[in-house]
């Protein structure tokens, strides 16, 4: 009889061959380095309780058919402690002829013990299988954010994502920009506009993991709903967070007023003529739009043609008036049955996206060899 | 099982699984699936509808077709739920 139980080693190779087809659209069987970061990530440090563990279906014949991975993460929500699920990992074979499987997972982890449930990577089949569990989808952390700073350059690399062949008018591409930029001279539209006594008054410099680390509680502590790291575990995430060929070069910067204050932190990916991929941003209260800027003059600087992230209530409202396009993004989700929890998660005072969900993870972003 | 159950379950398969159409064969032994009228998501609706209307608690276990595949499955499943 098919089932639902916890992940266990004997399940790797299973598994990670259902990820490398269903997601990973690939034919070619999961190779050690993806198998051997599935046990990593979901057994090595899972919790002792069933019910914060990785879930597979079994079929009747005993074969997997479905996984979703259980990342579990301390929070503080006001002057308590609470325990989510991030439950981004979420796959499911066989979903026309066996559309039990993948209900019977979600339903299964959805109703644990644990005060959140949340992915910020759904798609939209996992959108309405998750809101068919009476979960809210957060839309203000749904949203994707992109700035263009080269645009012909930009629509050449958005076009080369489909059809490689097209990176080879790259050079086209920065000759256009050039000319445009020279005639239409400086402008918000092209590149980063200087900003003399606001974001250039303040520098940015690269930062270790370990300084990152440490910095980046001091930044969260204005969200009623945070991550509580425990010792050295998010300097670990950083270290994942290093790996990811397939973005280019990372960026990890301190933004610093003039008396040498931290006053903002930010995490990127992308090499010169790439689109670059925010997995963090945050900065003191009412600084956001500072930092935001001296994130955009340093992607501008080197070389990227956009950039672009996930949403955040406060990022939003401070990207205002910046030449920013909001599109849909993979949605952030969450379930509850706190009704005080929900409604500080619906009015977004929630830092719950990026490196509180997967965005630190080699599954976004990396290949395995 | 009453008819009234069977008339609020068929209304409910009909709304949210055949948008309506009442035009669509749905007899109490019609499977859902090799019809292709439910999904995982479906699946994931009808089984917070039956908790919700009917009061009744459904286990991982119960989601099986042979508990949620007709709409006479799904009426004996309610009935034996209510009754346990």
């Amino acid at each position: 009889m098919s089932k639902v139980r916890t992940f266990e080693a004997a399940d790797l190779d299973d598994v990670a061959n259902l990820f490398q087809r269903l997601l990973r659209k690939t034919s070619t069987p999961a190779n050690d380095d993806l198998k051997s970061y599935f046990r990593q990530i979901f057994l090595d440090n899972a919790r002792p309780e069933p019910a914060f563990r990785s879930r597979v279906h079994l079929r009747d014949d005993g074969s997997v058919s479905g996984f979703i991975g259980v990342l579990p993460v301390s929070m503080q929500f006001k002057d308590r402690q609470i325990l989510a699920l991030d439950c981004g990992s979420f796959v499911s074979d066989d979903r026309d002829v066996d559309p039990f499987a993948g209900a019977r997972l979600l339903r299964d982890v959805l109703s644990g013990p644990q005060d959140l449930s949340f992915t910020e990577t759904a798609n939209d089949i996992s959108t309405e299988m998750w809101k068919s569990m009476r979960a809210t989808v957060l839309g203000s952390y749904s949203l994707g954010w992109l700035r263009i700073l080269r645009p012909a350059s930009f629509a050449i690399e958005a076009a080369a994502n489909h059809m490689r062949a097209l990176k080879l008018m790259r050079p086209l591409g920065y000759a256009f920009d050039g000319v445009l930029s020279r005639a239409v001279g400086p402008s918000s539209w092209l590149g980063y506009e200087q900003t003399p006594g606001k974001a250039d008054a303040f520098l940015t410099e690269p930062i270790s993991d370990a300084e990152f680390a440490a910095l980046l509680p001091r930044l969260l502590t204005q969200f009623e709903i945070r991550p509580v790291w425990s010792n050295g575990q998010l300097e670990v995430m950083l270290q994942h967070a290093a790996r990811k060929r397939n973005y280019g070069e990372r960026h990890q910067r301190a933004v610093k007023n003039r008396s040498g204050k931290i006053i903002g932190l930010y995490l990127f990916y992308g090499s010169k003529g790439d689109i670059g991929r925010t997995v963090q941003v945050v900065s003191e209260p009412g600084l956001e739009s500072i930092v935001i800027d001296c994130l955009l003059r340093d992607a501008s600087a080197c070389g990227l043609v956009a950039v672009r992230g996930a949403s955040q209530p406060n990022i939003i409202q401070a990207m205002i008036g910046k030449k920013c396009a909001f599109v849909p993004a993979a949605a952030t989700i969450v379930h509850t049955h706190d009704r005080e929890l929900l409604e500080a998660l619906k009015s977004g005072q929630a830092f719950i996206n990026g490196l509180v969900g997967e965005g630190w993870t080699r599954f976004i972003g990396d290949r395995f060899e | 099982m009453s008819d009234d159950t069977k008339a609020i379950l068929r209304a409910f398969i009909v709304e949210n699984f055949l948008f309506g159409d009442e035009s669509q064969p749905l007899t109490a032994d019609t499977s859902l699936i090799d019809n292709d009228y439910v999904d995982s998501t479906g699946i994931l609706e009808l089984v917070s509808y039956l908790e919700e209307t009917f009061g009744i608690k459904v286990a991982d276990t119960d989601i099986i077709p042979a508990n949620l595949d007709s709409l006479a499955r799904i009426a004996a499943f309610v009935d034996r739920k209510q009754a346990g």
